[in-house]
């Protein structure tokens, strides 16, 4: 089910690569694969708050929520 | 843009090969068209799958505003809509040993009435569910999931994929109190061979 996909290439700083490696190793993802995953979630979050929704985290146990800041 | 990759179901009444297409990004007017077909086949034939009310025109617009992470597919067959499935790419896992892993979350699947032993004592054809979940699985391997799925079930489903080897995680509180099962990437690979 491959679809046809397009290349281009990306400049990191060092710092900017070794913290996609190390989300790479985490998430057993290629490099790819996890700057489209985040790309989507950037899309999911941008479109529900231009609709007015607002993104929090809440603190599994404590309940405690906090807002996240986007640039 | 729409996708079309052959894939082969069942007719029912026969066991014959049934050559059909899984779409991928299906269009609006197909969707439209199934959902009239659908709504038109529950009031002539009553039956009441819990997946009746589903509307699969609403579900669409999920696709439109949020086009990276939702996907339809639909499986066609001749000239019909067989079978429909909305997919969320990029979930986390829920199985303790997937933490922190991603996951293509199936969040609506079911055959068209007319396919459905829920609806009909006499199906047109099989496999359509089936064909539908193992295109999930592929995307998750697309995506490099390695094919970890996760879905809640409705309880008319929860048998078949407790059958096909998915890891039951038990009801979501969160979620309709709705079973909730996850395939990692061993279940899937076993899957997909089955």
């Amino acid at each position: 089910m491959a679809v046809t996909k397009k290349a281009m290439t990306l400049n990191l700083t060092d710092q900017e690569m070794a913290v996609l490696e190390r989300m790479c190793d985490k998430k057993e993802l290629s490099k790819t694969a996890l700057i489209r995953q985040a790309l989507r979630l950037y899309q999911l979050v941008d479109t529900r708050m231009e609709k007015g929704e607002k993104l929090f985290f809440e603190h599994e146990q404590t309940k405690e929520k906090s807002d996240l800041v986007l640039l | 843009m729409s996708d079309r990759y052959e894939v082969l179901i069942l007719e029912a009444a026969t066991n014959d090969v049934a050559k059909a297409s899984l779409i991928v990004d299906i269009a609006r007017d197909a969707i439209e068209a199934a959902q009239r077909a659908f709504t038109e086949f529950h009031s002539k034939n009553g039956g009441s799958p819990e997946h009746a009310h589903w509307d699969w025109t609403k579900k669409f617009q999920l696709t439109v505003d949020y086009e990276l992470t939702y996907k339809m597919l639909g499986i066609e067959c001749g000239g019909q809509v067989q079978g429909l499935m909305l997919i969320a790419v990029g979930k986390d896992c829920k199985i303790p040993s997937q933490k922190g892993k991603n996951l293509v979350y199936v969040d609506y699947l079911s055959a068209a009435p007319w396919n459905s032993k829920a609806t009909t004592a006499t199906p047109k054809y099989k496999l359509v569910g089936k064909v539908l979940l193992q295109a999930a699985v592929e995307l998750s391997e697309d995506e490099g999931f390695r094919g970890r799925i996760g879905l809640h079930s409705l309880p008319q489903s929860e048998t078949w994929y407790t059958n096909i080897g998915m890891t039951d995680l038990g009801k979501d509180t969160a979620y309709l109190n709705l079973k909730y099962f996850e395939m990692t990437p061993e279940q899937a690979s076993a899957f997909q061979k089955g």
